[in-house]
């Protein structure tokens, strides 16, 4: 029979201490998600009696009292907000989608090393940017730029035709719905073309050699092979940005305005968005509105999680494990 | 040469016109591309050089070691409150982040890894005025606008950072090292400490940094937590401010000296971004695996 040395059961008696305490990290983060979920959900109880979740989040308006007698009324409707969201995101992604990928190729495919170097290294130290420093720039530079030009021609060409894209029937502001959406898509930008890059180039070696092998163009190689290679990661990258564009507060909240009550007419007028909102109004709320702020940002949560999850399940499903990186 | 090969029949070497069309439209699509990659970074450029070009001229010693409410007047309390609430919120999430990193890649099953993995996701993709939010429910009530409450919102913030970038990193080292230590009668837990975690401590490291420029960035978690203030005193009980609201709350200003103020806090916010990316780069670079 061996006999265990004494020094060897002391140094074997800290594997359990080590394990609970690894494993209790990863419990105490997850119980965070779970509490930050049930605070925000419990801090919104006071509003469904007022407003059913469904009316809450289909309707407009902003507006809550208790009068001395405790009666409460109150109108809040999320809609202007999830909207203002929404489209603010899908004009982000619209514009990012295209121009972050054909850059990721071009880093990958095109660029020659030096260049491809020279660029990754400006797109990281750029996106250490912080976001309101993003803003402060959009309201201060782009903002009247934007205005004076892109916003006018459109509205004046384009929007004689199709009325959400004619021109602020009010006094043109500082701020509107198609600004944010343009500041979004700078923002975003990188990160499509980040996350793009590294799933084109896990793309493998030997699909590119078979096309040049056949006398394919460049562009061929990467219509006819690249691309629907990489589609599902990339459709992944487009996800994950689209994301952080719903989740994105300060500078959205410095160009957009502060419209809560109704939805834009136009893409040119003021609008808010959910998160825009939450930062905007939390200052002075009274309970029933705190109540409204949680309910905006329960499906705010809902939103982005149902995102993040969509792109989990797509990268299980590819065998393309890239897009996890970002 | 050519010429005799081109007069045997199916060997035909001269451009057909739908040849000099794919060139043309192979052409054209590179050169849009190249056009995408442009576009892509300029606006990020331009709005580093608008930073140093408004920043600079204002930028001097009195804005970075005089309070708010002194003549001139700097933004000293901001930088300290910076600093220190994410030196707070970095000392609690750095610990909970590796450990569970290391958790997920060297103790977990492969479905507890799966679930862990999306775990960090979810994390990992709250909106940051959700973290805010959230703490101004939780913890506001208890503690008041303060440090802490602004400290705990980053904390949260951090923790999926760190973690999914020790899995990461860890998941890089080879298993043989980790098997050499096993083999020599080390315990799996000193193993991962003295071993797999040494090899990869510059990975990690760059977690860290990453969680740390995070912090640094966030506004909307701070206005919600720790809201403002104009007290030049180090107190993480009460309201505290940091330079990203400083910039926010001058950014829409319409007096200019006050809007030169938020330009000259950018400067100072992304100068230390600036370096801590930087110190990262050279780190990883010096390093043998990573």
């Amino acid at each position: 029979m061996l006999e265990v040395p004494t020094y060897r059961r002391s140094r074997l008696s800290g594997e359990l201490p080590f394990r609970i305490l690894t494993l209790g990290s990863v419990l105490f983060s997850a119980s965070v998600v779970v509490a930050l979920v049930l605070v925000i959900m419990q801090k919104s109880q006071i509003l469904w009696p007022v407003e059913a979740p469904l009316t809450f989040l289909t309707s407009s308006g902003w507006f809550g009292a208790t009068d001395p007698s405790g009666v409460i009324t109150a109108a809040f409707g999320a809609w202007p907000m999830i909207w203002g969201t929404l489209v603010t995101s899908l004009i982000g992604i619209a514009v990012a989608a295209p121009i972050g990928i054909f850059a990721a190729i071009y880093l990958v495919e095109l660029a020659p090393k030096r260049i491809a170097a020279l660029l990754t290294f400006l797109v990281e130290i750029v996106a250490a940017i912080p976001s309101v420093v993003v803003g402060l720039w959009a309201l201060g530079e782009l903002s009247p730029r934007l205005r004076d030009s892109i916003e006018w021609w459109i509205a004046s060409s384009l929007g004689q035709f199709i009325p959400w894209l004619s021109e602020d029937p009010q006094q043109p502001s500082d701020t509107s719905v198609f600004r944010a959406g343009i500041v979004l898509a700078i923002m975003i930008t990188p990160m499509v073309a980040a996350v793009s890059r590294e799933v084109i180039r896990s793309v493998p070696q030997s699909l590119r050699e078979g096309l040049v092998g056949m006398g394919a163009t460049k562009w061929e190689t990467i219509r006819l092979v690249i691309l629907p290679t990489a589609k599902v990661g990339l459709f992944g990258a487009v996800l994950l940005a689209f994301g952080r564009a719903i989740g994105e507060t300060i500078a959205v909240r410095l160009v957009i305005g502060m419209n809560i009550t109704a939805v834009p007419t136009t893409l040119f007028q003021s609008g808010s968005s959910i998160a825009a909102q939450i930062a905007g109004a939390y200052g002075e709320a009274s309970p029933i509105e705190k109540g409204a702020l949680a309910g905006l940002g329960l499906s705010l949560f809902l939103l982005t999680m149902s995102l993040s999850l969509t792109v989990r399940l797509l990268m299980w499903r590819s065998a393309n494990k890239m897009v996890a990186r970002a | 040469m050519s010429q005799a090969l081109s007069n045997r029949p199916g060997l035909d070497f001269s451009l057909t016109p739908h040849d000099i069309k794919r060139r043309r439209v192979n052409q054209l699509a590179l050169r849009i591309i190249q056009i995408a990659a442009i576009i892509a970074i300029v606006p990020l450029i331009a709005i580093v050089f608008v930073i140093a070009s408004k920043g600079l001229p204002h930028l001097n010693l009195s804005f970075l070691v005089n309070g708010p409410l002194e003549r001139p007047t700097g933004i000293v309390n901001a930088i300290q409150g910076s600093l220190v609430m994410t030196f707070v919120a970095i000392v609690a999430a750095a610990p909970v982040g590796i450990a569970g990193g290391i958790y997920l890649n060297e103790y977990a099953s492969r479905n507890v890894a799966r679930v862990g993995e999306l775990l960090i996701d979810v994390m990992l993709g709250i909106p940051s005025i959700l973290a805010g939010l959230f703490i101004y429910f939780a913890i506001v009530p208890i503690l008041g606008h303060s440090g802490w409450a602004g400290a705990s919102a980053l904390t949260v913030l951090m923790i999926p950072v760190v973690m999914r970038t020790t899995q990461e990193v860890l998941r890089l080292v080879p298993a043989g090292l980790r098997e050499a230590s096993l083999a020599l009668g080390v315990p799996q837990w000193k193993t991962t400490v003295f071993v797999t975690c040494r090899t990869a401590i510059s990975g990690i490291m760059t977690g860290v940094v990453l969680a740390i420029s995070r912090g640094l960035g966030e506004t909307a978690p701070l206005l919600l937590t720790s809201q403002s203030s104009n007290d030049t005193a180090i107190n993480l009980g009460q309201p505290m401010n940091a330079m990203t609201v400083v910039i926010y709350q001058n950014a829409g200003s319409s007096d200019p000296q006050v809007v030169a103020t938020a330009w000259t806090t950018a400067l100072v916010l992304f100068a230390l971004a600036l370096i801590l990316n930087v110190a990262v780069r050279f780190k990883t670079v010096n390093n043998r695996i990573f």
